[in-house]
């Protein structure tokens, strides 16, 4: 059973991203020319401006750089409160926010290693696969 | 680049400082307005932007002394949109030469101006800063904005995980703040309520009843570990800043405020990580040492900061970016009384963004200017000669520096 999620950012770049999802692929951007990874999906380099931009599949680990807990509702019953969200140093450099799968805020632990994993998910756009990460 | 919306500013040159001073301000009537429009009365209609901007021009041009006619250039900045400059004008009663809209928040509008002022396109400025936020049920964060206007760098982003909103920011920051440095939400706390006990001295502060750490501990939360007192107000309310080249306001009523310096610095790349790691480090640092040489000055003659307080976490990464005290320290700091009065650095001595008002860096000009001319009352800081604002968001940040000019 789909979860029901706010919707996505879509467009040039964004597609690619969620059809790699979709695959249990999560894909970030490499630079041709100086070999940044930018995240989110940018349509030039946010390090040297090129637009040699290729997405890559990346391990999927990271460590938990930092967490929050939603309390006031944004989204009204789509994400109803209390939620958690995490932000997550992948290995390959970029830093990803998204959501703790099979653990909670409440046991975050700084520099905990996670990995990804994808939630079946639908928004406004259709479904899709959402990357969250669990404990490694 | 930057979602920052920073108005042009000249280069930070050490001969562009203390060329133009600020010799008249005005504010709304922050308080009574923010309790009328919680109360609503019956019949209550929330003030226009265009009254807001108004009073507050009428009081910095009795606080100026100056006439109608002694303005030649109205500069006025909105965030939210406001009345056409030209028919402003009518309504404030002045024959401008030029009229215009100069921006919207205190990102660079003060060193344009003076720009402007040193190449004689303009002489006497009134800067108004206006805007109608609350009244307008304007909130930051959900689907506010739409996810089709995403940029790469917003939390309109990140939907899908329900990671939308400004504070949210400021509460990874502290997250990993508290997970570094070993502090917890009830050291945290503490900040906020400093803040609070300096706005217990501004009758015109929104919010002036200070409060205990037990209080601050039950409150509720707005994103988890950063309770309500931790986050900035929103309120409706306009700013007005009266600017001359600095040889003239030598003959005006007041102590003139010099604007001695002044600079500004992005965050390019990798934003998650810089803001949340390094907590803008770099670009205070590098914004606030070139603002300080404009200046001719170091950080030891700055004797009164006005951070941007959006959150409680965010004046701490300042406090310790510019340099007042070490990494991992400001908490600490501030515990130990350096943040107020007879401290290292009275900080939002007024009450800030989080106790005062929220006008968007606008709010942070006229307690400085009050301070340097001696006219704060009890809580004047004794011997001021330099002080430092900062528009610090979440991916750059605006240090201004201004001197006694007597």
């Amino acid at each position: 059973m789909a979860e029901k999620r706010p919707p996505r950012a879509m467009g040039p770049g964004n597609e690619e991203f969620w059809q790699g999802c979709a695959r249990g692929e999560l894909l970030i951007q490499k630079c041709g020319n100086c070999g940044h990874r930018p995240w989110p999906v940018v349509q030039t380099c946010e390090q040297c401006g090129s637009d040699k931009l290729a997405f890559e599949k990346v391990s999927g680990n990271g460590k938990l750089a930092s967490w929050c807990t939603f309390e006031r509702p944004y989204y009204g019953d789509l994400m109803p409160v209390p939620y958690d969200t995490i932000l997550v140093e992948l290995d390959e450099g970029p830093w990803f926010i998204s959501n703790p799968s099979g653990f909670a805020n409440t046991d975050a632990e700084l520099g905990m290693p996670v990995k990804v994993t994808f939630l079946d998910c639908e928004d406004s756009h259709g479904e899709f696969r959402l990357p969250v990460f669990e404990r490694a | 680049m930057s979602d920052a919306g920073m108005t042009p500013m000249p280069p930070s040159l050490r001969e562009y400082s203390r060329r133009a001073s600020i010799v008249g301000v005005g504010e709304t009537d922050y308080h009574k307005d923010y309790q009328a429009e919680r109360k609503r009365a019956e019949g209550y209609e929330p003030p226009t932007v265009d009254d807001l901007c108004k009073l507050a021009f009428d009081r910095a041009m009795a606080d100026a002394g100056l006439k109608p006619g002694d303005i030649d250039a109205l500069a006025m900045h909105y965030t939210f949109g406001g009345p056409d400059p030209d028919e402003m004008a009518s309504y404030l009663g002045i024959t401008p030469e030029k009229a215009w809209v100069n921006g919207h928040i205190f990102a660079g509008p003060l060193p344009n101006i003076v720009g402007r002022i040193m190449s004689g396109e303009v002489k006497t400025v009134a800067m108004i800063f206006g805007i109608g936020n609350r009244s307008a049920g304007r909130q930051f964060g959900g689907n506010t904005y739409g996810a089709g206007m995403a940029g790469p760098s917003s939390y309109y982003y990140f939907h899908p995980w329900g990671w939308s909103s400004q504070a949210a920011h400021w509460a990874m920051m502290a997250q990993r703040y508290f997970a570094k440095f070993g502090k917890r939400e009830e050291d945290l706390g503490h900040v906020p309520m400093v803040v609070r006990q300096h706005a217990s001295t501004n009758d015109n502060a929104i919010m002036q009843k200070p409060f205990t750490i037990d209080e601050y501990m039950a409150s509720r939360y707005i994103v988890r570990p950063l309770h309500l007192y931790d986050i900035c107000l929103v309120n409706d309310g306009a700013v007005c800043l009266i600017v001359t080249a600095a040889d003239r306001a030598r003959d005006m009523v007041k102590v003139p405020v010099d604007v001695a310096g002044w600079s500004e610095s992005y965050i390019t790349q990798d934003k998650f990580k810089v803001m949340v790691d390094e907590r803008l480090r770099p670009q205070i640092q590098s914004a606030g040492n070139e603002a300080l040489a404009m200046a001719g000055l170091s950080l030891d003659d700055i004797g009164q900061f006005e951070g941007y307080d959006v959150a409680s976490i965010h004046l701490v990464n300042q406090l310790e970016g510019f340099g007042f005290t070490p990494d991992g320290t400001g908490i600490d700091f501030c515990i130990d009384g350096q943040m107020t009065l007879g401290g290292r650095i009275p900080t939002n001595i007024a009450g800030g963004n989080m106790s005062d008002n929220y006008m968007q860096g606008w709010g942070q000009v006229p307690e400085i200017v009050r301070q340097l001319r001696g006219e704060a009352g009890s809580r004047q800081i004794a011997g001021l000669n330099a002080s430092l604002s900062a528009m610090t968001q979440t991916d750059c940040v605006h240090p201004v520096i201004y001197t006694r000019g007597d």
